[in-house]
């Protein structure tokens, strides 16, 4: 009783004289207590009929689950998960990597429940070891081929989706067999890497912003004290423009993002990616996909195209399409003024973020060109907190994964709209403390380092308030 | 025998027949996506193995601007000539990235010491801009630095307006700022050398510590072209004239021939030897084949040689290569001047 009393009353006079040592700031976690503050189509997408079946058809589309036959054709041979839905889910459609447990209760990472769905065999197919119930969807890649004797070689870049699943011993499946990338011989030798979704609420808002905008930004950010930054552009290898979508900003449109996607994510060939997508070592030995892992949907290729049997606008247009209009039309997220810690901690958050340098990279907001489609993604504000450019990350981050412009260590600016409500962070989910999250931010090579030394002079009442408006948005 | 012979003929059949099974049934155990080594060999960690445009040069002798190191408790750099002590409580934790693509250097970025038993910490930037390459309409150090202090936002707070000061028996631009809100001051010293310039970034919460670190400046040796607008090389360095390869000066000129269409901009500093033949080229940021096909081309290019008082003089110039240079629109007002 004594020694609780004596304990008690050090913690008292510790917080008394030394509040700083008493007070360490802390992520304050997923934001639970606003709602789901994502995951809406634009008013104006809202208040047009047409504009609105659209965007529900999209939804519908992106929420599908696809088989290798029948209604909703075409699932691998080789493929991560059935649907755009079950990966983008977190806070809601759209969005990114789910967790159990974790607000709103979205549901375990779905790829750790392929088998237990019946998505694919477990006779022929395993789980991967870095595919956890509470961890995050991932998307794995190996940054070098292996040599004929299993050693990667770091000559010889490889970098393409390593597809977790495979569609062998199902039924429709037929006599299709195929075996799962070497994931344990890439884990042991470090030649694995993994990428989570990104979620694509406001993409439209991205997409709409002219290059003039993004450059006129960068020259803003350039003229004052840099502190370490100096970023650059991925571009389009077809026509030279800024590309801004993925990780490291490779996919010029969303249109492309889907197409890709449902090709390589889904193995779902379509109008612009227009045939099954065998591993990059497939392709590398020369061999490609075997013939009876070919047309397993048995409709021809490609498997996912525009209707010309269709009855309405939406009935006649392609999954892909449907894909890039869902996504076109969702709102950016909405962020809260008063959650979490208040309202005063959030505005004093958001000053410190601009202070300390964040804002250098994570442009708070932007503005886009006349929109064609919807009027609400017009000469609108994109709060995206992103300058859309490449940063060199540090050996730290560097995944040894080149995408067009970008090298093995630079990455796009992660827009930083709906992070309250995201529960993995940076590009392989290696953290859901946004603490750590910030601090991966500095290390050798990256630009960010300066920034991140500028946070820890902050003192812990200082952090909080940013982690604080982090949280809010 | 024969029964032998038949059994052997079996077992080599039943092997054939093994072996065109597993072709069969998928693809090799070896190479591509699949790999059975037991023991293979493991790549290495915390190291960029795929660059994409990085910084590189024509040789290995000629300093560059990003080959300066921290060691024995200073930072030096052969290619500004400059040398600056570090107390023992100050070390370098990350070494800062590669040149950017608008000639913007990170060359060492300096931290209080885990052993730092001061009670307020802070950080040192040591940094460059490339004045050929600036994004910003700025031709000399001081313009810079006055540009930086017409862009500064409502969250920070002038200190001290851009002031010539001299340290080390050389000119700097000095401007302090601070944030009211993060408690965090920056004091910003620079000049410039070789058409670089040349800062140093205080950065802490405690005045007292900057102002202490900016007086150790006084410590440090420069080269004697070093000041805001002064430096320009010359002496035992080449000069350095910006947009030297405009058309008058290049007698014979050879475009690089790019296997790949990309579109990222190439910066390239040379140096032009007294004959006006390309003597060296550093790639700021380059990918390999966009060095390849530039030095092939530069090597081919023959400039008007440069007199200095009727004597051939070695050069330092910029030229772009790839995205057009960007044209510069701001200008400043208040500025300090020398």
């Amino acid at each position: 009783m004594k020694t609780i009393k004596l304990a008690s009353a050090l913690a008292f006079l510790m917080a008394l004289f030394f509040p700083g040592m008493a007070f360490a700031q802390t992520d304050p976690g997923v934001r639970s207590n606003t709602g789901v503050n994502a995951g809406q189509p634009y008013a104006s997408v809202s208040a047009n009929a047409n504009d609105l079946a659209f965007y529900q058809a999209g939804f519908a589309q992106f929420n599908e689950h696809q088989t290798v036959t029948g209604d909703n054709p075409g699932l691998g041979p080789r493929f991560n998960l059935d649907s755009c839905g079950a990966c983008h889910s977190q806070p809601a459609p759209g969005g990114t990597s789910p967790a159990a447990g974790v607000f709103p209760n979205v549901g375990p990472n779905p790829q750790s429940q392929v088998i237990a769905k019946g998505v694919v065999i477990g006779s022929t197919n395993t789980i991967p070891f870095f595919v956890q119930p509470n961890g995050p969807v991932r998307e794995a890649r190996f940054p070098f081929f292996f040599d004929r004797f299993g050693n990667p070689n770091p000559n010889a870049p490889n970098g393409g989706v390593e597809d977790l699943f495979t569609v062998s011993g199902r039924a429709d499946a037929v006599s299709c067999n195929l075996q799962q990338p070497s994931f344990n011989a890439a884990g042991a030798t470090r030649n694995m890497i993994f990428r989570i979704p990104t979620p694509v609420f406001g993409a439209g808002l991205i997409e709409n912003i002219d290059d003039s905008t993004l450059l006129a930004n960068q020259a803003a950010q350039a003229v004052f004290n840099r502190v370490g930054i100096s970023g650059t552009f991925n571009h389009n290898g077809n026509d030279g423009t800024i590309s801004r979508f993925g990780w490291k900003a490779q996919n010029k449109s969303l249109m492309i993002f889907a197409g890709e996607a449902y090709n390589v994510e889904m193995g779902i060939s379509n109008e612009l990616f227009t045939q099954d997508r065998p591993l990059p070592g497939e392709d590398q030995l020369g061999s490609g996909l075997p013939a009876n892992c070919l047309n397993l949907a048995g409709v021809g290729y490609p498997e996912d195209i525009t209707h010309s049997g269709g009855t309405s606008a939406s009935t006649v247009t392609s999954d892909t399409a449907l894909f890039s209009v869902f996504m076109k039309f969702l709102d950016q997220p909405t962020p809260s003024t008063t959650s979490p810690g208040g309202a005063t901690s959030i505005a004093n958050g958001r000053r410190l973020f601009s202070a300390v340098g964040c804002a250098i990279c994570h442009t708070p907001s932007l503005t886009t060109q006349a929109s064609n489609l919807t009027s609400d993604l017009s000469k609108a504000t994109a709060n995206l907190f992103s300058d859309i450019e490449i940063h060199h990350m540090g050996v730290g981050l560097a995944d040894n994964v080149s995408q067009g412009g970008a090298g093995g260590d630079q990455f796009r600016t992660a827009p930083l709209w709906g992070l309250g409500q995201r529960i993995f962070f940076l590009h392989d989910g290696r953290t859901t403390d946004l603490l750590a999250a910030i601090e991966a931010h500095q290390s050798s090579g990256s630009e960010a380092t300066a920034v991140e030394e500028f946070f820890d002079l902050l003192s812990p009442s200082q952090k909080q308030d940013l982690l604080n408006f982090l949280r809010s948005l | 025998m024969n029964m032998h012979r038949r059994f052997s003929r079996s077992l080599v059949l039943l092997g054939f027949s093994i072996s065109l099974l597993a072709r069969a049934q998928g693809p090799p155990q070896s190479g591509g996506d699949f790999s059975s080594n037991p023991h293979p060999s493991v790549l290495p960690s915390n190291v960029i193995l795929v660059k994409g445009a990085w910084s590189s040069a024509s040789d290995s002798v000629t300093p560059l601007p990003e080959g300066g190191r921290v060691a024995n408790n200073a930072y030096s750099n052969q290619y500004f000539g400059l040398t600056y002590s570090l107390s023992q409580d100050w070390t370098e934790k990350y070494s800062g990235p590669p040149p950017s693509d608008s000639g913007y250097y990170v060359l060492a970025q300096i931290r209080s010491a885990d052993t730092f038993m001061g009670t307020s910490r802070g950080s040192i930037l040591i940094a460059a801009q490339d004045l050929f390459f600036t994004l910003t309409p700025a031709g000399n150090a001081l313009e810079l630095i006055n540009y930086d202090k017409e862009s500064l936002n409502r969250d920070y707070k002038v200190e001290q307006p851009p002031t010539l000061v001299t340290i080390a028996n050389h000119s700097f631009v000095r401007f302090d700022y601070g944030s009211p809100v993060a408690e965090l001051h920056w004091h910003v010293l620079a000049t410039q050398i070789r058409c670089h310039m040349v800062q140093f970034v205080f950065t802490s919460r405690d005045t007292k510590l900057v102002e202490s670190l900016v007086e150790e400046m006084g410590k440090m040796t420069l080269p004697a072209e070093a000041g805001p607008i002064s430096g320009r090389g010359g002496g035992e360095v080449p000069v350095c004239i910006k947009d030297y390869a405009r058309d008058e000066n290049v007698l014979e000129r050879v475009d690089p021939i790019f296997a790949e269409r990309r579109f990222n901009p190439v910066p390239v500093r040379i140096i032009i030897d007294k004959q006006g033949k390309v003597k060296h080229i550093h790639f700021l940021s380059a990918f390999p084949d966009q060095a390849k096909a530039i030095a092939d081309a530069l090597s081919q290019w023959r400039f008007r040689r440069c007199l200095r008082d009727g004597e051939p003089v070695e050069v330092e110039t910029g030229i772009m290569f790839g995205r057009a240079p960007r044209p510069a629109t701001l200008r400043s007002t208040n500025a300090a001047t020398e």
